[in-house]
């Protein structure tokens, strides 16, 4: 990617230095605008209830004290549960890695098999999939929470597993698809006459060149899913609500004094796991977002 | 670049050409493999997608109320839904918001990308920041902006601790203007996506263009507005598509922002359709907004899909 | 080593009928080559021999044995593709040696196999790198490695070598014409050039729409064209079309051309080309066909001894070297004709000179039908 304007020779002159400084000077404040309330979060978890009241908003903690991410961490109370954001944050890992997984795995081989051996309808097998990634999810609430229960899910984070791979299927899918589409089917031809079969061309051929989708996939399901609040607060009871619905509930209690740096300690513990998957994987996350820009 | 294309392409030849004709159950299941892999989760779409559209569309034509019940009573739902003025204000609020959070995040989106699109150093670092909130949980970004903007700890106080002691923000607790600070925090979550759409769209115009309307001695703002951003112009509707799709879904936000408050001042249709289902048990109420939530979103991205898929611009 | 035969085979896509009955049949050893324009079917001819596309009717034997429902694997066929389709992920060595890895053969035999590949086609020392490393010519060193390793009943080439530049493609042609002289595999081959066609070919198949229009041996291709399409496609410059009208002149069978129809060029004398052996074609407008070598500059010394070498006075309206010979384009009478004269010929652009037609190498053709006469 290069920029657009590179085709053009640079401007000279003192009214195109100041353009440019004023350039800069704008992405500068959209910037702050970005990184202030992160930075907020983070100094205001640092702080000690007394400085929080006394001191500024955008004052730096006169020193760092962990003891609002320790006490957000294995102490505050979720509801009457007093076991800190921990066994919640355990739950979302519980619940995201094996939903990642699967999604992941029948999105590569449902993309494989629509692009690479396409039987009559698979085009509007892909639509109706598709669809599916449209679906406000306030739709299918009420019937979901009945078949949870049918099942004998409800409440667990097996049922949470369930949902998240069936309503992430049509992301994956879509990834996939539109990725395999522009591997050559000449390659699917040589292997085929080759002798390598459906799996084995999947094993040794699609899939080792599909580390960039994978990638993209797995990062994009997981901070979906990792943020995902709906379905939690649904499909989940008490010791089985992921994450946001635990970091929801602690910062909306009512009850005691209002702790706002355990509540912004709490918000990071929360945040902390997708934003580090961003800033190591930005780019991909990016890809991610793109590409996955017909669904929203 | 992204939106890819479900177009069909003439046929390759691979698809169902390969797989031979010996006899057998290995053989003939060795044939369909493609649609045996494919099946399951087809399935499960077709159960939990359009099963549950329909079982959502029964259980709104029955007088459900804290249970399901499966006795059809006609449109009574629907039309209790349209006279309860909790849901007036849900679509009305859904309007503004809509609107402005639309309109809002393309501004800045399409501002940003322009300017990252000149040879900015740093641009990695710049946009890399501009996109992070959406790597955040609504929940998330909720908790940080209500305090952001609680009047008594937030912004207004800290403008008064400088010496502004008659400087009012409290858009939060006012019932009037509480749906606007659910576009502020939106806003700032999503205008970064819009961004990345946006630049990834200027890089891919054709150089060349640029070059000669440059020769033409067309200026730089001249050159993107008469010729780049129309050439571009599929992207503002993949945009103004996600972007509106991002607002009729709109829940967790209002849920950790505001909580629908104060009162019900800034509820949306999300909101409403699960307090009616899950706190105030009616269900066929429930049901009822959920389908208009259906419809708006349907209303929206079919035409979009449709000429998606027509047109095969972009595969 | 095999034989090949094709009977009345069929393909449509649903309405779209894209061959429509091919009959070809090929004996052990021939390379045969299927030529046409793209869209004419000759790629997916070549898919089902490949048994990579359904055949819709008709049957395709390899050796006798009916191989229409046979899987791919099972045909004894190796192929190489035109994007070469190596697996991008996978070395050289492991590509090459991937269908035996299919077959299950053992590492060590797998690896003996490789090398004797590697070895005949040289690239052994590009054994180790991936696809992505190697240049146009090296992968397709590669994808025919791929192809050769197995020893297969059946070669199928896919246009492999209309990826490369054009001094490697000659090279290469080259080469796979050395290659089939000593392994003397029977190959078929689809191309839309025609030199690769002439070059390679023990017979030639011109396809158009999905039709066969003619099957022959590359000489006998080029010089008794089954119809003007035929005549047209193969040639470079093309074959010249004349219109003109049969007629006679005394005991003379000849074409009257150009304006008036007032150029008498009269056919070699031949038992069947006298004047009633002609029938209904006396006085019927026909098309002649000359090629541009047939045209040349007038030289005593040639004309005196062959009758069949028709005198022609015309005006010269542009040169075209080319080196080893002139193209020169000339007025016959009002009509445009290509010749293909020597450099030392002293004709100049704008001026009169004499030139010769080799009658004895004109085709006619009928107008309505185009087919030759």
């Amino acid at each position: 990617m290069s920029s657009l304007t590179s085709a053009l020779p640079p401007a000279q002159g003192t009214g195109a230095r100041l353009a440019r400084w004023g350039l800069y000077l704008i992405l500068a404040l959209f910037a702050a605008y970005y990184l202030l309330p992160l930075l907020l979060m983070i100094a205001t978890s640092f702080k000690s209830p007394e400085e929080i009241r006394t001191g500024s908003l955008l004052s730096l903690p006169r020193e760092l004290s962990l003891d609002a991410w320790s006490y957000a961490w294995n102490r505050a109370c979720i509801g009457a549960d007093c076991r800190g954001m921990a066994p919640y944050f355990l739950n979302s890992v519980a619940i995201v890695v094996p939903s990642v997984v699967l999604s992941t795995l029948f999105g590569a081989l449902n993309g494989y098999a629509l692009t690479k051996w396409r039987f009559r309808g698979a085009n509007i097998v892909f639509a109706m999939i598709l669809f599916g990634s449209f679906l406000p999810s306030q739709v299918i609430l009420l019937p979901m929470a009945r078949t949870l229960g049918v099942l004998g899910l409800a409440g667990s984070t097996g049922g949470l597993v369930l949902v998240h791979v069936v309503y992430g299927l049509a992301f994956t899918t879509l990834f996939f698809r539109n990725y395999y589409v522009s591997i050559p089917d000449d390659l699917v031809k040589a292997a085929t006459i080759d002798g390598a079969g459906f799996f084995q061309i999947f094993t040794k051929i699609m899939l080792p060149l599909s580390l960039p989708i994978l990638v993209v996939t797995i990062i994009w399901q997981f901070t979906q899913i990792w943020n995902d609040f709906l379905f939690g607060a649904s499909f989940a009871a008490g010791g089985a609500q992921p994450v946001t619905v635990a970091l929801n509930n602690l910062v909306n209690t009512t009850t005691g004094v209002k702790q706002y740096n355990v509540d912004m300690a709490a918000a990071m513990i929360a945040g902390l796991p997708t934003l580090v998957v961003y800033v190591l994987a930005g780019k991909y996350f990016i890809r991610g977002l793109t590409a996955g820009s017909v669904k929203g | 670049m992204t939106l890819q294309n479900p177009t069909y392409r003439p046929p390759a030849g691979t698809a169902d050409a390969a797989p031979p004709r010996p006899a057998g159950l290995r053989a003939l299941a060795q044939r369909h493999l493609s649609k045996l892999v494919v099946a399951p989760s087809f399935a499960a779409i077709l159960l939990f997608v359009y099963g549950f559209i329909a079982w959502t569309v029964y259980i709104s034509f029955t007088n459900s109320k804290m249970l399901p019940s499966y006795e059809l009573v006609g449109p009574d739902a629907f039309s209790k839904l349209w006279r309860i003025s909790r849901w007036y204000v849900a679509i009305e609020n859904l309007l503004i918001f809509g609107g402005l959070f639309i309109g809002i995040s393309l501004a800045i989106g399409i501002l940003l990308a322009v300017l990252l699109d000149q040879r900015i150093r740093g641009e990695g670092v710049l946009r890399t920041i501009y996109l992070y909130p959406m790597a955040l949980s609504f929940i998330v970004t909720g908790t940080a902006w209500k305090w952001i903007l609680n009047p008594t700890i937030g912004i207004q106080e800290f403008v008064r601790s400088l010496g502004f002691p008659a400087f009012t923000f409290d858009w939060i607790v006012q019932q009037d203007t509480a749906v606007y600070t659910l576009v502020i925090a939106a806003v700032w979550q999503s205008s970064g996506f819009v961004m990345a759409l946006f630049l990834a769209a200027l890089r891919g115009v054709d150089q060349e263009i640029i070059k000669a309307a440059y020769l033409d001695g067309a200026s730089l703002p001249r050159i993107y507005w008469g010729i780049v951003l129309p050439s571009i112009r599929p992207v503002f509707m993949s945009a103004f598509v996600i972007l509106a799709h991002l607002a009729v879904k709109s829940y967790d936000l209002v849920v950790a922002l505001t909580g629908g408050g104060p009162g019900y001042a800034s509820d949306l249709p999300a909101t409403f359709m699960y307090e009616m289902t899950f706190r105030r048990n009616q269900i066929a109420i429930g049901s009822a907004s959920a389908l208009m939530m259906l419809a708006t979103v349907v209303a929206i991205i079919v035409p979009y899909l449709y000429s998606e898929l027509k047109g095969g611009k972009r595969v | 080593m095999a034989t090949l035969s094709i009977n009345n085979v069929r393909k449509q896509y649903g309405a779209v009928e894209v061959l429509k009955g091919i009959d070809l049949t090929l004996a052990d050893g021939e390379f045969l080559v299927l030529l046409g324009p793209s869209g004419c079917g000759k790629s997916t001819l070549l898919n089902m021999i490949a048994g990579l596309e359904t055949i819709s009717a008709g049957e395709i034997r390899i050796d006798q044995r009916v191989v229409n429902g046979v899987h791919p694997k099972d045909r004894d066929i190796a192929m190489v593709f035109q994007s070469y389709a190596l697996y991008p992920n996978m070395t050289v060595a492991r590509n090459i040696g991937f269908s035996l890895e299919m077959r299950g053969q053992s590492k060590a035999e797998r690896d003996t196999a490789v090398r004797r590949v590697a070895k005949l086609l040289q690239i052994e020392h590009l054994l180790d790198r991936k696809p992505a490393q190697l240049s146009g010519g090296q992968r397709q060193r590669v994808a025919m490695g791929r192809a050769l390793v197995r020893d297969p009943k059946i070669f199928l080439f896919d246009e492999p070598l209309s990826n490369l530049d054009a001094k490697l493609r000659v090279d290469m042609r080259t080469e796979i014409k050395k290659l089939h002289q000593r392994l003397g595999t029977t190959v078929v081959y689809v191309t839309h050039d025609q030199i690769e066609a002439m070059t390679l070919a023990s017979r030639i198949a011109i396809m158009k729409e999905g039709v066969v229009q003619q099957f022959a041996p590359p000489q006998e291709v080029y010089e008794r064209p089954a119809n003007m399409y035929v005549a047209g496609f193969i040639g470079s410059p093309t074959m010249n079309f004349v219109r003109g009208t049969l007629s006679a002149e005394g005991d003379r069978l000849g074409v009257s051309v150009g304006r008036d129809r007032g150029l008498f060029l009269p056919l070699p004398e031949t038992p069947d080309q006298a004047p009633d052996q002609a029938g209904h074609w006396l006085g019927q407008e026909v098309i002649l066909g000359i090629r541009p070598e047939a045209v040349t500059c007038h030289d005593p010394a040639a004309a005196a001894g062959n009758p069949a070498l028709a005198r022609v006075s015309c005006r010269v309206d542009v040169l075209e070297p080319t080196g080893a010979d002139t193209i020169t384009y000339i007025q016959l009478n009002g009509q445009e004709v290509v010749a293909r004269i020597k450099p030392s010929d002293r004709v100049t652009e704008g001026a009169t000179a004499d030139f010769m037609i080799d009658m004895a190498r004109a085709n006619l053709f009928d107008p309505k039908t185009e087919q030759r006469i």
